[in-house]
């Protein structure tokens, strides 16, 4: 019978360090995917999860045998990734970035920043062009709002899920999901085809209550 | 007739939405707004998750190997986090903290000048097991994982930006928290002549306090007033620096031997 993550942390509290071990073989890979898909960078996210284990360790006394290892795990892996990116973001903002026009012909400014990092994702079913889009469109979120979107959109998290792990209210954790949205409409939308234009001049103040 | 917000829509599409009755009824009865409900759809539709490489093979043996080489040591001031926390909370009060924590400081400090200053007859043994703790490491390890927790608590506020009247009360416990251990780190620093650390927890500390002691509910102005602080002081980007040199010396634990016992924070 395999012995339960609350077994292995009490025995790595009581001493036996090489007991770790155990935890980071079990959860390295979900964490990896988790911190992958936030940060599109292979190398970024085999780091991160080295940070997410060492920051697990100095923090196991503050772990709840009773509560979920892998939750708690979760949760600090999304905080040390949204302190890199917020991290990354600053270093962006002082040093080169790639600047991606949309459309290379045109100079008229209408350009999309990549961070030199993220690299467009390699195997969407999407057309190049489009995938190269989003990408851009993701590097434009705040760091905040790109692990809210990521949690909410291609993990399936609840809001609940986010607010704890991002330590934010519901209401909040909402508003990131929607403002990274709202971001990503204005970016892509134009691209998405033919249609009448968006009500988007008139949102705001006419809301069903 | 009123349509729905886009705020409104795009939760409603992740099922987030308050009141999803009543949109879904305003929905079923407005094309205007199915309309912008379908575009957005189709938008956010098109943004299919990144699909994950699987890691080279051996990838847990890797991490598990990257990851043992940088464990700290467990016991005295790390472990002081989980008893401190029993300790203080069910024995003493917040004044009998701040005395007991002024007590902890000075005895740091005096073991630190009687290990200085007392005579040793002969020439001292170099440290010769290297299972034993070095406690400057430890107190290295402690206050790196201080900052980082500090830099945290900071990074939230700074991206704080609720509207209304915020709860602020957990914000206000992690940062009474931080405030004993800060109290004493910093004298520890200035006792062990780190004045670059001990100028940084002094800064660090007047924040803290300011969080600590406000309002549970503080409005966006009253937060802005918080950040407005941390910015004109630098203070996130001081204590990056300073905890990546903190963990990076913590790291390095040949230049805090026994044979260099005047290593500085």
């Amino acid at each position: 019978m395999e012995v339960t993550d609350a077994a292995v942390v009490a025995q790595v509290l009581a001493g036996d360090r090489d007991a770790f071990r155990v935890l980071v073989e079990r959860h390295s890979r979900s964490i990896f995917r988790v911190v992958y898909r936030m940060t599109g960078n292979q190398q970024d996210a085999e780091e991160l999860v080295q940070e997410t284990f060492l920051r697990a360790y100095k923090s196991l006394e503050r772990f709840e045998l009773r509560a979920n290892f892998s939750t708690w795990l979760y949760r600090i892996a999304v905080n040390r990734t949204l302190d890199f990116l917020n991290a990354r973001k600053t270093q962006m903002q002082n040093k080169e970035t790639y600047q991606i026009t949309d459309n290379p012909d045109s100079d008229e400014g209408n350009q999309v920043q990549l961070p030199a990092t993220a690299p467009g994702p390699d195997r969407l079913l999407l057309s190049a062009e489009m995938k190269r889009r989003i990408a851009g469109a993701l590097g434009l979120l705040t760091p905040a709002e790109r692990v809210a979107f990521t949690m909410r959109h291609m993990e399936g998290r609840s809001i609940e899920e986010i607010s704890q792990a991002l330590n934010l209210k519901v209401s909040a954790a909402k508003n990131s999901v929607f403002r990274a949205v709202q971001k990503l409409r204005q970016q892509l939308e134009p691209y998405a085809g033919p249609g009448a234009p968006t009500r988007t001049a008139r949102w705001g103040g006419s809301a069903v209550k | 007739m009123n349509h729905l917000s886009e705020e409104q829509i795009v939760l409603h599409y992740y099922g987030d939405a308050d009141g999803a009755a009543e949109i879904e009824r305003h929905l079923s009865s407005c094309p205007e707004c199915q309309t912008e409900f379908a575009r957005i759809e189709t938008m956010l539709r098109q943004i299919e998750p990144l699909e994950v490489p699987e890691p080279a093979p051996g990838f847990e043996e890797k991490t598990w190997l990257n990851v043992r080489d940088r464990l700290p040591e467990r016991g005295g001031f790390l472990r002081r986090n989980f008893f401190s926390r029993i300790f203080f909370s069910k024995i003493f009060g917040p004044q009998q903290k701040w005395a007991f924590a002024g007590v902890m400081a000075l005895l740091l400090a005096a073991a630190f000048l009687a290990g200085r200053f007392w005579p040793r007859p002969g020439n001292p043994p170099i440290a010769n097991n290297q299972e034993n703790v070095n406690p400057q490491r430890i107190v290295l390890v402690a206050v790196g994982d201080h900052l980082e927790r500090s830099q945290m608590l900071l990074l939230e506020i700074m991206h704080n930006d609720e509207t209304g009247p915020i709860n602020f009360s957990a914000e206000q416990q992690l940062a009474r928290d931080l405030l004993d251990d800060n109290h004493l780190y910093r004298v520890s620093a200035q006792k062990t002549g780190d004045p670059q650390v001990a100028r940084l927890l002094d800064d660090l500390g007047r924040v803290l306090a300011e969080i600590a002691n406000g309002p549970a509910e503080v409005s966006a102005g009253d937060l802005q007033r918080v950040r407005h602080t941390i910015q004109s002081e630098g203070l996130l980007f001081k204590v990056r620096v300073i905890e990546s040199e903190v963990n990076s010396k913590a790291r390095r634990p040949e230049k805090i031997s026994a044979g260099n016992v005047n290593q500085r924070l």
